[in-house]
């Protein structure tokens, strides 16, 4: 078999990789480039005070930022192998796939939305304190402010991201390692600890960094249900360095410090290697029940947690579903900011999936033993794509988005195409993470199976790409798609700082609701959101099924 | 499709018409947006000076000056308005911003403020807003505040990120003396959260998580004219209420300056005054303006407590880190 295609294809085939990794390469170089750029103009802009003292408050903050980012990925992951743990054994019920997408949309909701739907239920006058009071009369008081608020929501947004990557761990089980375990007669944690988390272990590391990530740079959480500044982090620093303070020299060492803290968590994150694959849940299914007591639990874990994730989002929906939709649906600014919006995540999510595409490609051609593997520096170059593609995970939006700022005062140029153009890279840099972790090992998988076949069909590229890639990348492209296109809608970020009249979001103009009083209308306008990203988080990925 | 996501990208774009001067002005969002006072404003001034007038709402009044501040000689802005008292000395500093070369003495402020380049166009008083539905015993005092019930939670703004927060700092300040952190950390365990911006303090108090939250005299008046609804109120303090007044300036590297100037007069005249009570909820600066009759039943403090901005700017860092001392546990 392997003889059947001689030498001459082999060496065909490695001259196309090597042309194949240019655009990745390329685009992987631009991306440290720009990195540099940014910190390069910061670093231009400030008065030297960047080797001035830091106080005693910011080692505090490092602390806490750490701890609370620690504490956060252990409880999330906790959480996260439990509810995957649950629904991999309980893989055959009415509805499983609809509540894996949904629990899976908890990275792209839009987190100042999420945080007052949790409040609604779980704040001081939430409806468990109503519950309470009515069954007991007594409440649990003002409990969501502080350590544990912040825990809990970090928990509510990355728990259920977690589980849907670790779900896919426990489907790439073996279903005949099951069946020996079952005649080996192994408990429930025997059967955990040498069948299951040695499929978990590389997810865990991996998805574990990046939640550490979302969590170290966790900004609106932090601040409104931190309760003090105790519970503050380094990126609440660099706010006040940048905003009130105006010092950019120290927001930009803190942003450096936040940044080589990052690395490492980077590198690590990078190094998806079965991670996400490709996102389907298959239905094998092994051939007896769970014990009935097990069986209890699961249930019990499942309903839990649907709980736990639709009711704040209930909130949200009877909060907005009493607003006047005939009068917000009218107002020309909120048309204004839908269009520009829905514009912009269209490009970006397009952007993403492209850049996602060329550099997941070159990271094959470098990683495979049949591609470019052994060649001198593929290793070097696998790396710096990997990380170049992760980076932005640790650089704080708000110093990106002074970055930005400053670059467009640095080149000339209109006002509403560098706010265009920054608001397209800032949604593309945070969604790429993502989308590589995704992306990246079914590519590989691709190649792996269908090179040999390929080559020796003779496929050209386009054929290839129809025939052989696309079919089977389908799925998640859409869900690369649909991640960055929510990404985008949610983001307040870098509006920030480019947001006018003028040039208006929907999170923007939510946010500008509930800075005049008009509460009722911001809730409206929060539902149509999030029905937005909910609908196209669902919808998208189901499109482009695979059959 | 990229064609069409330009067209519509570019279609947001309103196209001002080349033919008059265009004066721009940075302001805080709530100002500009279609339902605060500039759209009224804008359409006064431009049919008085045949002008164009382009208000840039920034998410907050630091915000704009920050934005100005990055901008530097190259601001499209002509005017920056919207700060308060306390911050208006930071901006005067940046050396950014002309004299107004306007008579203020006639002006209808509780509080002398007599500054060359910045002029106030109106302005509120502190307090804490609660719902008297929920709120049976309202406190009358900061005394009386620090010692209620174990139970009873405010939430207020972060000094360091929102002029509502600075604000109630001096206000403490400004009562208590040398014994402002000491006070705080008695009022720290009623304290539920502290939140970045006045939007999201509110936002909590009127979702009921807490029992009052720091805002103005003149908050409840929104209630009352827009919503019909009397049960938010203001409660008075004994102490007397921290003044907030909203003052503007003119860029030194503005082109129409004369244009400017003749803006920051009309701040002072009756027209710009009428607007402002039920567009901006605050008092207008000029005697004799209409103001609606829900702005008969507030609290209006008889004497306006406010620290000038010279002693201000000389003290905050030290006032925001003697607050974070006795605070942070």
């Amino acid at each position: 078999m392997v003889g059947s295609y001689s030498e001459v294809t082999m060496l065909k085939g490695i001259a196309r990789f090597r042309s194949a990794v240019l655009p990745g390469t390329f685009i992987s170089f631009s991306l440290l480039a720009f990195a540099f750029l940014l910190f390069f103009t910061l670093y231009t802009s400030q008065d030297g005070s960047l080797f001035s003292e830091l106080d005693n408050r910011i080692y505090g903050l490092l602390k806490f930022t750490l701890y609370q980012a620690f504490l956060s990925t252990i409880l999330s992951l906790l959480v996260g192998v439990l509810l995957a743990w649950a629904l991999a054994h309980q893989s055959h019920f009415r509805g499983r796939g609809l509540l894996v997408a949904l629990f899976s949309s908890s990275l792209v909701l839009p987190t100042l939305i999420v945080v007052f739907g949790l409040i609604g239920i779980f704040g001081r006058s939430g409806y468990l304190n109503q519950l309470s009071m009515f069954l007991f009369d007594t409440s649990f008081g003002a409990y969501l402010y502080g350590l544990g608020g912040i825990l809990l929501a970090h928990v509510y947004l990355n728990a259920s991201f977690a589980s849907r990557a670790l779900l896919h761990s426990f489907e790439s089980i073996p279903k005949e390692k099951y069946k020996l375990a079952k005649s080996l007669n192994f408990s429930v944690l025997e059967r955990f600890l040498f069948v299951e988390y040695p499929a978990l272990k590389s997810t865990l590391l991996s998805i574990g960094s990046t939640i550490f990530l979302l969590c170290f740079t966790s900004f609106a959480v932090v601040l409104l249900l931190g309760g003090s500044p105790n519970y503050n982090t380094l990126e609440v620093a660099i706010y006040e360095a940048v905003k009130l303070d105006f010092d950019i020299g120290m927001a930009l060492k803190l942003a450096l410090i936040q940044l080589s803290i990052s690395a490492v968590l980077v590198v690590l994150s990078s190094s998806f290697r079965t991670g996400l694959a490709n996102l389907k849940t298959s239905h094998t299914l092994i051939p007896w029940k769970e014990p009935k007591v097990l069986r209890v639990v699961q249930w019990f874990i499942i309903g839990l947690f649907t709980l736990f994730f639709v009711l704040p989002l209930i909130v949200i929906f009877l909060d907005g579903i009493g607003a006047d939709f005939g009068c917000i649906l009218k107002e020309p600014l909120f048309i204004k900011s839908l269009i520009t919006s829905l514009s912009l995540a269209t490009v970006s999510s397009i952007l993403t999936v492209i850049i996602a595409l060329l550099l997941s490609n070159a990271r094959r051609n470098f990683t495979l033993p049949t591609r470019l593997a052994n060649r001198p520096f593929a290793k070097v170059l696998d790396a710096i794509i990997a990380f170049s593609g992760n980076l932005y995970l640790a650089i704080p939006s708000l110093v990106l988005g002074l970055g930005f700022f400053l670059m467009y005062q640095k080149y000339d140029g209109s006002e509403i195409v560098w706010a265009t153009a920054a608001l397209l890279t800032a949604n593309i840099l945070m969604s790429l993470p993502f989308a590589l972790s995704v992306l990246t090992p079914a590519m590989h998988k691709t190649a792996q199976r269908y090179d040999k076949l390929a080559f020796s069909l003779g496929l050209s590229k386009v054929q290839r790409w129809f025939y052989v890639e696309y079919p089977y990348l389908k799925s998640s492209l859409g869900y690369i798609f649909a991640l960055a296109f929510c990404f985008s809608l949610g983001d307040l970020g870098i509006i920030a700082l480019f947001g006018s009249d003028e040039f208006s979001t929907l999170p923007w103009y939510l946010y500008q609701l509930m800075g005049s009083y008009r509460t009722t209308d911001a809730a409206g306008v929060a539902l149509v959101l999030l029905v937005l990203v909910l609908g196209v988080f669902m919808v998208i990925p189901r499109l482009l099924k695979e059959k | 499709m990229l064609k069409i996501i330009q067209y519509l990208l570019l279609s947001t774009v309103i196209i001002i018409a080349a033919d008059k001067p265009t004066l721009t002005i940075y302001t805080y969002d709530a100002f500009a947006s279609s339902w605060g006072p500039a759209p009224k404003i804008k359409k006064a001034f431009e049919k008085e000076h045949n002008c164009n007038i382009k208000f840039v709402g920034i998410s907050s009044s630091i915000g704009a000056l920050r934005k100005i501040q990055l901008e530097g000689k190259r601001t499209k802005a002509d005017i920056l308005l919207g700060l308060d008292t306390s911050i208006a000395q930071v901006a005067k500093k940046t050396g950014l911003f002309i004299p107004h070369e306007l008579n203020t003495s006639k002006l209808d402020l509780p509080a002398p403020y007599n500054d060359d380049t910045f002029t106030p166009f109106d302005y509120s008083f502190f307090a804490f807003v609660y719902d008297e539905n929920k709120l049976k015993k309202v406190p009358d005092s900061f005394e009386a505040l620090a010692s209620m019930s174990k139970e009873f939670k405010i939430v207020i703004q972060d000094p360091r990120s929102s002029t509502a927060g600075l604000g109630l700092l001096l206000w403490v300040k400004s009562v208590y003396g040398d014994k402002a952190g000491e006070y705080w950390k008695r009022l720290a365990p009623h304290i539920l959260t502290i939140t970045k911006g006045w939007s999201e303090a509110y936002g909590l108090f009127l979702k009921g998580e807490a029992d009052m939250v720091l805002s103005y005299t003149t908050s409840p008046a929104y209630h009352m004219v827009e919503e019909n609804k009397t049960n938010i109120k203001a409660a008075p303090f004994k102490e007397g209420h921290y003044g907030q007044i909203e003052v503007a300036a003119i860029l030194k590297s503005s082109k129409k300056q004369a244009l400017a100037k003749a803006f920051l007069a009309f701040m002072h005249t009756k027209t710009f005054a009428d607007i402002i009570p039920t567009a901006n909820w605050a008092y207008p600066v000029v005697k004799g303006a209409k103001l609606h009759k829900a702005f008969d039943s507030l609290h209006r403090p008889e004497k306006m407590i406010l620290m000038d901005g010279v002693t201000v700017e000389a003290q905050r860092k030290a006032i925001v880190d003697e607050w974070l001392e006795a605070i942070v546990k």
